[in-house]
């Protein structure tokens, strides 16, 4: 049986229940923020580790003209090489529902073998038959593909066939097809020729036998099985290693978690926050029942241990809620960023340890909470406490406030504004919570400004609408002919470009990357210079890199020459200049140079201003486009809208800014809780006063209004601070943002429509929070309130 | 002579105050034998409640020696002090004061599972026979909030003498009760002390002076008279 004091304890909870709620629910939503992000956090750890290393990711690929059966068993021969596979990716055209669509056709030399980046079938048939295709699930919602569906394909400028999806697979390598826009099908060599595409296979991907190889060590395998390659009389495209066991989307997913964790524990820190204003309200309500138990023997360490008792066990309630939420919620994310990378996590399990990490954190905080405000409390002296007569006015400058000038105001309304400064402790506390909710919220709303501002800034350059890509090198006078002529072109001109690997004394170092070569006095790309200059004309290779190729090539040094493998060849270039432009690593010189470098004239791509707008107009001109280039016997291999690849950028970089949106909201509601605890105590406190007003005739009305002015005050001072708050906080969040994602800062861009929106939350959110107490407040009766004590 | 059971030594006690110290005792000397029932009275302000706290450990005084039951509580450090509280000295509360969340027989059992003076399977048959001597062992499990003033000051009395304190301290146990309640509530105190008990109770209760078997009056902080009585 529970001794008196323990029974204490627990009847406190019973019977201020709306106070034990509140605690709960600051407990809950900490736990539930930083929990979820936990759960997700884990589960994604288990299934892209897991999975990802199962597929057996390409420890690199190599792009070379044609690859046979002699050259892959003679690669496979290498002592270093635990096998190698022949692949060929075409860019197509897909007809779905939404119209035509960009595929990527994928074949292999052999599907049954299926051992590197392992394809999983999902549904239907596998591996893919002559004349059907088998689509990639992360395609499938997003082109609206379904098994049996009849879908008419185009290569090039081949006449398109009608094929039948006979089934869905899943591959974990690949950035999802609804991120990238692109629909990835999985053929035969023999449908690719009856596409009119080659058929051999043109990519080889290797991987090595000693898994544990770092990047180096891997570059140095490919090195040599690019040199056998070259060997055999074939030119080698370039050659590309990703870090070792890291998923394309890593750096996303890594940036998505780890600010999200920093907000997750943000909210468990402002939970405990509230926890401490609430249990600190707690033992001010108790301070006359600690001295009556000081004065019967009761030592400080047994009250405190009572009140820390009963914070634990608030804490051990709320996690028994929040947890199973906390699962099921990071669960839900854990599925939405799986398949942002394109994994499955059906079958794997949230660990034990993230539960039993969420259960002691749930039960301990509220106790490091509440360890302050039970020492403060239980430090107080026997006769202060029997003394306690509540909230007193102490008659000092602070609660003057607002001082003579304002002294015209409404007597309610100077009430209000004094009332709100009485408690200057718990009203920091409060502003602190809601202030640095709203921090988070500018700062999101900042962040996705300034992503936008960089997309902009990198798509402002590209002053051109569409982007033909050829088969094959053509001459530019007659691709301009080409377009002479056809409705809605504005402008076009003939690009050139290769793929370059940068050349060290011990053989090509890095990946490839690629070089846009358009014309030197191009109107049509218009680079944004950081550092350096633009080209020039002159007997010089120049280079202008952007700040994401210097990130990723540690070699390339602005000012500096470096050698480059182009086509086989190697040169030695002087980067003349860096500029900001996009996420992806990319270098630029202009067609003439890259003409003299490699000894190939002709251009491979046409950029074309429309002076039509909107994508359907758009894909009208493509499609007149794609008829005159095809009358003027020019091959196309792939065509894009630029608005649709601003469209893929955005989607990849507004994605993580959004959820710090979902996480600001979350910080705002236990902000919103602090401002209802606050109020909610504020009246406990003031029953007294609040009779004596109902005795001198206040009316509902006016006992509202007192609430809610002093909490629309403490709202309006948390907006003010949040803002100089949020700046520090936008600019941190951009900078990691910015070097995960784009490898440079995002700049700043504040939002004076952020700051009047979070303007509006804080008074909703004030009206909202002191609702409750202010209808409290009016139930109080005179005589009860005067009989308080 | 047997040793008196509570000693003021010339103690003085200073509050600080907006307008300067404020003396509320100054050089009080008293002896108080085992067996006492002594009244304190005075004007308000004059040191009563003081003087209680004192002697119950609950304020240190300024200057002097304050020792009960052979303990120089003076000298006690705040840990000490709760411990000896618990056990040798019982208040009774103008206000009751008991605790809102715990029946009747909880309140009066709390200073035994605090001081742990006896075993648990014992608090609660020693809590309803205290409650039974005092004639409310019939409210014991309902809570404070459902008796009367003269009920819940009875379960106050039943609880300071809970740990058999030597002390009985009582500060105007009577301010809030009606004159019938308040007139049983000092007869109480007299029968507790014809048991033995020693109380010192401060009130402005006239009519408390002939339960009494010493008056002291207080005024301005000083021991004006100590009237000595018979009865009691």
């Amino acid at each position: 049986m529970l001794s008196p004091r323990w029974r204490k304890v627990a009847r406190d909870l019973w019977l201020h229940k709306s106070r034990t709620v509140l605690v709960v629910s600051a407990i809950c939503i900490g736990i539930i923020g930083a929990g979820s992000v936990l759960d997700a956090w884990s589960l994604l750890r288990r299934v892209t580790r897991g999975e990802f290393d199962a597929s057996n990711p390409a420890s690199a690929v190599i792009r070379t003209d044609s690859v046979d059966d002699a050259l892959l068993a003679r690669i496979r021969a290498m002592p270093a090489i635990a096998s190698a596979g022949g692949r060929r990716t075409v860019t197509a055209r897909v007809q779905t529902a939404d119209g035509w669509q960009t595929a990527w056709l994928m074949a292999s030399d052999d599907f049954t073998r299926n051992d590197i980046g392992v394809i999983k079938p999902d549904h239907g048939a596998w591996p893919p038959r002559d004349g059907e295709l088998v689509v990639e699930h992360s395609s499938v919602d997003f082109a609206g593909i379904a098994v049996g569906d009849a879908l008419p394909i185009q290569v090039g400028d081949a006449p398109p066939l009608t094929l039948t999806v006979s089934g869905i697979a899943r591959d974990v390598g690949l950035a999802p097809g609804w991120m990238e826009h692109v629909v990835y099908i999985f053929v035969t060599p023999a449908t690719l020729a009856r596409l009119g595409s080659p058929s051999s296979m043109n990519e080889i991907q290797l991987l090595v036998r000693d898994r544990t190889s770092n990047r180096t060590a891997v570059q140095r395998v490919a090195s040599d099985v690019r040199t056998l390659v070259e060997g055999t009389g074939r030119r080698v495209r370039d050659v590309n290693v990703p870090v070792p066991g890291r998923h394309i989307h890593a750096a996303q997913i890594e940036s998505l978690l780890l600010t999200q964790g920093a907000f997750g524990l943000l909210t468990l820190l402002l939970s405990g926050i509230l926890v401490v204003n609430l249990i600190s309200a707690m033992l001010t309500g108790q301070v006359r029942e600690i001295g009556v138990m000081k004065a019967m023997g009761a030592r400080a360490d047994q009250i405190a241990a009572m009140y820390l008792v009963l914070a634990l066990v608030l804490g051990i309630i709320a996690s028994v809620i929040s947890i199973p939420v906390a699962a099921v919620l990071g669960r839900m994310y854990a599925e939405f960023s799986a398949g942002i990378l394109n994994f499955d996590i059906a079958g794997f399990r949230i660990p034990v340890w993230s539960f039993a990490l969420q259960l002691a954190v749930g039960a301990v905080l509220p106790v490091i909470a509440a360890a302050i405000p039970v020492a403060r409390g239980c430090r107080i002296s026997v006769s202060d406490a029997l003394r306690d007569f509540g909230i007193t006015n102490r008659g000092d400058q602070a609660t003057r406030w607002p001082l003579p000038g304002f002294a015209a105001l409404p007597r309610p309304l100077l009430l209000s504004l004094r009332n709100a400064f009485r408690r200057r402790q718990r009203m920091v506390l409060t502003l602190a919570t809601l202030s640095a909710g709203g921090a988070v919220y500018l700062g999101a709303i900042n962040l996705r400004s300034a992503v936008r501002g960089s997309v902009d800034l990198a798509f402002a350059s590209q002053r051109y609408d569409v982007l033909l890509r050829l088969s094959h090198p053509y001459s530019p006078d007659s691709l301009l002919a080409a377009t002479a002529g056809v409705a809605g072109v504005a402008r076009a001109e003939a690009w050139s470009g290769a793929r370059a690997t940068v050349s060290a004394s011990s053989g090509p170092v890095g990946n490839s990357f690629a070089i846009a070569a358009p014309p030197l006095a191009s109107k049509m790309l218009v680079v944004p210079i950081d550092s350096g200059r633009s080209l020039m004309a002159g007997p010089a290779n120049e280079l202008v890199v952007n700040h994401r190729l210097l990130a990723d090539n540690p070699e390339l040094v602005f000012g500096k020459e470096v050698s480059l493998i182009i086509g086989g060849k190697i040169a030695r270039w002087t980067i003349v200049g860096v500029a900001d432009a996009g996420p992806l690593p990319m270098a630029f010189t202009s067609r003439e140079t890259l003409e003299r470098v490699t000894g190939q004239s002709g251009a491979t791509s046409v950029v074309i201003a429309a002076n039509t707008t909107g994508p359907a107009a758009q894909l009208d001109l493509v499609r007149r486009l794609r008829m005159s280039f095809a009358d003027h016997e020019v091959e196309v291999s792939s065509s894009q809208l630029m608005s649709e690849q601003r469209k893929v950028i955005e989607d990849h970089l507004l994605m993580v800014a959004g959820f710090l949106g979902d996480m600001s909201l979350l910080m705002i509601v236990v902000g919103g809780l602090g401002l209802a605890s606050t109020m909610s105590l504020a009246v406990l406190e003031r029953t007294r006063e609040i009779g004596v007003l109902r005795a001198i005739g206040a009316p509902h009305s006016a006992i509202i209004a007192m609430v809610q002015v002093e909490g629309l005050v403490i709202a309006v001072l948390s907006w003010a601070l949040a803002i100089p708050l949020s700046l520090p906080m936008s600019v941190a969040l951009g900078n990691a943002f910015g070097r995960v994602m784009l490898a440079l800062p995002v700049r700043l861009l504040p939002e004076p429509s952020g700051v009047l929106l979070w303007l509006g939350v804080v008074i909703v959110l004030s009206i909202v929070a002191c609702a409750w107490p202010a209808i409290r407040a009016t139930r109080i009766t005179t005589a009860a309130a005067l009989a308080y004590e | 002579m047997p040793n008196p059971l509570i000693v003021l030594r010339d103690v003085s006690k200073t509050f600080p105050g907006a307008t300067g110290p404020f003396n509320a005792l100054t050089g009080v000397n008293l002896s108080i034998d085992q067996g006492e029932f002594v009244v304190v009275v005075g004007q308000s302000g004059s040191g009563k409640s003081t003087l209680l706290a004192l002697l119950a450990g609950i304020d240190r005084p300024t200057h002097g020696e304050v020792v009960v039951g052979g303990t120089a509580v003076h000298s006690l450090s705040e840990r000490q002090m709760s411990s000896w509280r618990g056990k040798a000295v019982g208040i009774v509360f103008q206000f009751f004061q008991l605790l809102p969340t715990l029946t009747a027989i909880e309140n009066v059992m709390l200073p035994m599972d605090f001081s742990r003076a006896w075993p648990a399977g014992e608090r609660r048959p020693r809590a309803l026979a205290l409650m039974g001597r005092l004639g409310v062992a019939d409210q014991a499990d309902k809570l404070p909030a459902t008796l009367s003033g003269g009920q819940q000051q009875r379960v106050a009395v039943a609880r300071a003498l809970a740990n058999e304190p030597a002390v009985l301290l009582a500060d105007e146990p009577t301010g809030n009760l009606d004159s019938r309640t308040a007139s049983s509530m000092l007869e109480l105190l007299a029968g507790l002390v014809r048991e033995g008990q020693t109380v010192v109770m401060v009130t402005h209760d006239e009519s408390a002076r002939r339960f009494a078997t010493r008056t002291v009056t207080l005024a301005d902080g000083q021991v004006v008279a100590s009237d000595e009585f018979a009865h009691a």
